[in-house]
């Protein structure tokens, strides 16, 4: 019983846990930490039983059941992708739990926190085990307001408040355009299970517009989640959440669920090659766009968090590439790299007192030594250098590129050339040179809660690069000798990119230059806001006169007046007198003979 | 043969027991209230417990007495809602006759199995009788209140009249076929020819029926008898009483009418019983919302969407088939028990307020959370809002009547259903406005019975309800697979 029930146990402890807090412990801060910790690490412990004995089969229960109509089972999807994806998530939410009791360890709303962080876990796992598009986008949509309540998590800081709006209402959009994408699918094909829709896709090949519309909304859902251009904007204000929420969900995990879905849902896509060309671009601009905006921002979790939107786009450029081997494997290193990253952030941001601008730090190796180190892993990893993780799975991805499409290769370059900059920019500016405020002179490193993990995760980062160890989880696409022209020249905008930026920010006390279009994030936020402006008032005023005079005053008016009177005039016949009634009575046996007899 | 007997009856026999003690120690002295609740909930569970003992198939004296999966599911449906009863009877009659009154409803449950367990319509009649008397005393008994004699008077009249007729057709039956056993009149039928006079009896046969399940043009008592009665009567009458009927009509209409079904669909009308459940269910849907609408009272408006909701229930028997029937059983099942919790809210609001007037519910949400949110499960239930067990069981019922005949010939009757619920989510949501939003007047906030607000037995059984309205809501399967395995 217990053996193959695994996998539904590992889903389900964090949402026990997060009922638990809810419901008994929100008083004990302590408790509900404890029992939130305790979920994650049970349900880490179950993901790597399922990852050892690899796994490959749940018991399933049919749910909603109409024969012949619309059948969606409760059921899971085990194979080498969700097994992966579970060690991961698992792996680091542990570690994020673990990190978080530090960093939120005097904060009011504690309890409230980790319920919040285990229905997310919750939530995520549940997209990663779905094996049908309902039970994906139900969870889907968990994810989204889990990721809402956590971003809020300070309500009562405004820019927390709208950051959260933003990232729902961002989200919704792809939502929408995700759901019609599944009806699509489940209306030509009868079904929402991933194994039960492949063997039927010939009907959705015969009519190729039809395809390339399915597949380009459901890339809709993953653009919204994974924060790819133009639904990008959310990820970048989500930085307002506890640091330890942005390493979880806006590095790790949440991001990476719009990368997951097209994996799994890459042999519908992969019909569709104008669809794969819409997102190859998509996923390069979006990668470009990021990170030259990085290169001009002084927040350090904003900087963080075009980084991820950067290699996000790197992710989904694999994806468009029809090789969801290579995105996986990115997606892979990247959660480790960045988590470890974020976490690094929030121990100097700790360390300062929650000063996030790095003009104002600077010197921090001297003091947060650990921080430091640890970090610059994670940076080193994130600029692509060797024998770090993220050098492999870059160089899998510009690989693809070069082979199939020579622009997007050059766009991809650049791209490297760029995180190098501003990743050497951050390291120098908030690590090196002399503290340029007081905060900064009197730092002391974090506590062993917070600092543990960062070691933790470090470690991951230097020996997950191998193939060796990285091929326990992930396929990695074979490396082809013809292209070792290509990790040269990744090397070379490495170089160059990192000495670059070395050269201009040693020894700078604030910017060096400044190019508004790009601190601006090329205004695109202006640009929603003047067109929501427009289109939302001009609407508002139509629907607002069309609702009050049409609907309401003719057709709700006459409708609810019209029924009204006649249930006040039908009422007049329940007049409580007996003899009414029995006529009454009579008359219908009789109406009714009549009807069943002579008619 | 009795030994046999008496084992296959046994969850009867334990319920005729139970109610021969409760009404010995209720005689026996005034202060045993508790004692009495206390004998009559445990002896329904025993009875459960005994259901659940017998045996798969078996068939007494030519389908008397049969035992199927299906009669084993619904005699435990209809224990579960005879013991939600007996709770909510804590909590509205003062401890004057409670034996008597607990002895009463154990009565009309052994009815209710006795009709749920028949396949032969004198012992239909019977179970009818033996139900419907038990209510007639039951919704006239509270006998310092003169409505609730009024509600007992009407019910009784009504019920008479219509038993009267359902004889009268069961007579016809028997002439035409010569048999009384379902199964029998059905292989009659299929072999001779339907005659008018058949019809006749059919109709007649199915009146006392639309009078049970109170079924618009046989609806007038409802209104009344809902009000007037005691909360737990109007509660046992609108659920325990529904449900059973319909499991014997759906038997009586499909086993033993199978034959003469005719057909509903627009423009294919064939004359049988079909046309005439869908006459009556499309006057209920029209008849039930729209008074519903204007009413004041919360007990008067239950009883009219009540008239709604046994319209929506006979789309299933009209669509026919296992899936129809099935459809029927799950909707009927829900909607018991969405009632029951509906009348338990009543019944505490109107014991700390003194009436059941809708502007007795103002300000429940800051009174008391727990009874507000039970109630918004019931009323959005009732009105069919997913997730909750209302709307799937509305799906199903829809579904099935669009599928059983071919074009979508029932599409009429959806489409009136569709526009039924339609209106009846202004009247839920109106009930729900006064407890939510609506200030309680503060002339009235004094409750009249502070001591005993809190009865956290009733509480607790409200709560469960409510959670298995939602369960039902979010696993219909549960239950579904149960039904659709049971009808054959």
């Amino acid at each position: 019983m217990i053996d193959n029930n695994i996998a539904w146990y590992v889903l389900f402890a964090p949402l026990i846990a997060a009922a638990l807090i809810v419901v008994f412990t929100r008083r004990s801060k302590g408790l509900s930490s404890f029992l939130s910790c305790a979920a994650v690490l049970a349900s880490f412990a179950g993901a790597c039983l399922i990852f050892a004995r690899k796994e490959d089969a749940a018991p399933a229960l049919n749910w909603i059941e109409f024969p012949g109509l619309f059948v969606v089972p409760l059921g899971l999807v085990l194979d080498g992708l969700s097994r992966m994806m579970l060690v991961v998530v698992t792996g680091i939410g542990a570690l994020i739990h673990i990190y978080s009791l530090g960093y939120m360890r005097n904060d009011e709303g504690k309890s409230r926190y980790f319920a919040a962080l285990s229905l997310f876990m919750f939530a995520m796992l549940g997209i990663v085990l779905s094996n049908n598009f309902v039970m994906l986008f139900i969870f889907w949509e968990l994810v989204g307001f889990t990721s809402y309540v956590l971003i809020g998590h300070w309500f009562d800081r405004d820019a927390a408040a709208e950051a959260a709006k933003k990232a729902f209402i961002t989200n919704r959009i792809g939502d929408f355009g995700f759901m019609l994408g599944i009806l699509m699918i489940w209306a030509t094909t009868g079904s929402v299970v991933f194994a039960n829709i492949a063997p039927r896709l010939s009907i959705l090949t015969s009519n190729p517009g039809f395809l390339t519309a399915a597949a380009l909304l459901i890339f809709c859902g993953a653009a919204g989640k994974s924060a790819q251009f133009p639904l990008h904007v959310w990820l970048p204000d989500a930085m307002e959440g506890p640091t330890p929420v942005s390493a979880l969900i806006h590095a790790a995990t949440m991001v990476a669920a719009g990368v997951y879905m097209l994996a799994r849902v890459a042999f519908i896509i992969q019909l569709s090659p104008v669809a794969l060309d819409v997102i190859v671009w998509i996923g390069t601009i979006t990668a470009v766009m990021a990170a030259l905006i990085a290169t001009q921002q002084n927040d350090i979790k904003r900087i963080l968090a075009y980084s991820t939107l950067s290699q996000l786009g790197y992710m989904v450029m694999a994806i468009g590439l029809s090789s969801s081997d290579a995105a996986i494997y990115h997606l892979f290193t990247h959660a480790f790299f960045k988590a470890l990253l974020f976490l690094g952030a929030g121990s100097v941001i700790v360390a300062l007192h929650h000063e996030q601008d790095i003009w104002e730090m600077g010197g921090l190796s001297r003091n947060l030594t650990i921080t430091f180190v640890t970090f610059l892993v994670g940076a080193l990893a994130l600029m692509g250098c060797p024998p770090f993780s993220g050098f492999f799975s870059k160089d899998a991805i510009l690989a693809l590129a070069y082979e199939h499409n020579m622009p997007i290769f050059v766009l991809a370059l650049g791209t490297a050339f760029l995180t190098a900059f501003y990743v050497t920019r951050l390291l120098v500016v908030v690590f090196l040179g002399h503290p340029r405020s007081h905060a900064a002179r009197i730092s002391r490193e974090s506590p062993l809660v917070m600092t543990g993990p960062l070691i933790v995760l470090a470690l991951l980062v230097i020996f997950g690069g191998s193939t060796f160890f990285t091929g326990q989880f992930v396929s990695v696409p074979p490396e082809h000798d013809v292209f070792e022209k290509v990790p040269l020249l990744a090397i070379g905008a490495l170089v160059l990119g990192a000495g670059f930026a070395f050269a201009l920010y040693r020894n700078r006390p604030r910017e060096a230059f400044d190019i508004g279009f790009l601190r601006q994030k090329f205004y695109i936020d202006e640009i929603y806001s003047w067109l929501i402006d427009r289109t939302q008032e001009l609407l508002a005023r139509i629907s607002a006169f069309f609702d009050r005079w049409i609907i309401d005053t003719a057709g709700v008016g006459g409708a609810s007046g019209g029924t009204w009177g006649i249930g006040a005039l039908l009422r007049f016949v329940q007049v409580g007198n007996l003899q009414a009634y029995s006529f009454f009575f009579g008359l219908g046996v009789v109406a009714l003979i009549y009807f069943a007899v002579f008619r | 043969m009795y030994i046999e007997l008496l084992k296959l009856a046994s969850p009867e026999t334990v319920v005729v027991v139970t109610a021969l003690v409760v009404l010995a120690l209720g005689l026996a002295n005034e202060r045993t209230a508790g004692l009495c609740s206390g004998v009559a909930a445990a002896g329904l569970l025993f009875a459960v417990a005994a259901v659940l003992m017998l045996p798969q198939q078996a068939t007494l004296f030519h389908g008397m007495l049969v035992i199927t999966p299906l009669t084993s599911l619904f005699k435990i449906i209809c224990l579960v809602l005879a013991f939600f009863t007996v709770i909510l009877a804590r909590a509205d009659l003062s401890s004057r006759n409670r034996g008597e009154y607990l002895a009463l409803v154990l009565l009309a449950t052994i009815g209710l199995m006795l009709l749920v367990g028949s396949e032969e319509l004198l012992m239909i009649f019977i179970g009818l009788e033996l139900t419907g008397l038990s209510l007639y005393v039951m919704a006239g008994f509270d006998k310092t209140d003169v409505r609730s004699a009024e509600a007992g008077l009407k019910y009784f009249l009504f019920g008479s009249t219509a038993s009267a007729f359902t004889l009268f057709g069961i007579s016809f039956i028997y002439g035409m076929t010569g048999t009384t056993a379902l199964a029998a009149i059905g292989q009659k039928l299929t072999t001779a020819p339907v005659q008018p006079l058949l019809f006749v009896g059919i109709v007649m046969t199915l009146i006392g029926f639309a009078f049970k399940i109170a079924a618009a043009p046989f609806h007038l008592w409802a209104p009344d008898t809902y009000q007037g009665a005691p909360v737990p009567s109007a509660a046992f009458i609108a659920s325990g009483s529904k449900v059973a009927s319909f499991v014997v009509l759906g038997k009586i209409v499909l086993v033993g009418f199978g034959p003469a079904q005719g057909s509903a669909a627009w423009h294919a009308m064939v004359a049988g019983w079909a046309p005439v459940l869908a006459a009556l269910a499309a006057l209920s849907i029209l008849i039930g919302n729209l008074v519903a609408l204007a009413q004041t009272n919360v007990r008067r408006l239950l009883a009219y969407s009540a008239v709604a909701h046994a319209g929506y229930t006979l789309l299933g028997l009209v669509a026919g088939g296992r899936e129809g029937f099935s459809a029927t059983l799950f909707y009927t099942t829900v909607y018991a028990f969405t009632l029951v919790g509906a009348f338990g809210v009543v019944a505490l609001v109107r014991r700390e307020t003194g009436g059941d007037d809708l502007k007795n519910f103002s300000g429940l949400s800051s009174r008391s959370p727990l009874l507000a949110g039970c109630m918004s499960i019931f009323m959005l239930s009732l009105a069919g809002l997913p997730p909750l067990a209302g709307f799937f069981g509305k799906f199903y019922l829809f579904s099935a009547a669009l599928r059983a005949v071919d074009n979508n010939g029932l599409l009429w009757l959806v489409a009136i259903a569709l526009f039924g619920s339609l209106i009846s989510l202004y009247y839920y949501l109106m009930v729900l406005k006064v407890i939510f939003v609506d200030e309680k007047s503060s002339s009235t906030t004094q409750p009249l019975n502070p001591s005993t607000s809190a009865d956290f037995l009733q509480e607790i059984s409200l709560t469960v309800l409510a959670a298995v309205v939602l369960f039902l809501g979010v696993m219909p399967g549960t239950l579904v697979a149960r039904i659709i395995a049971a009808v054959q």
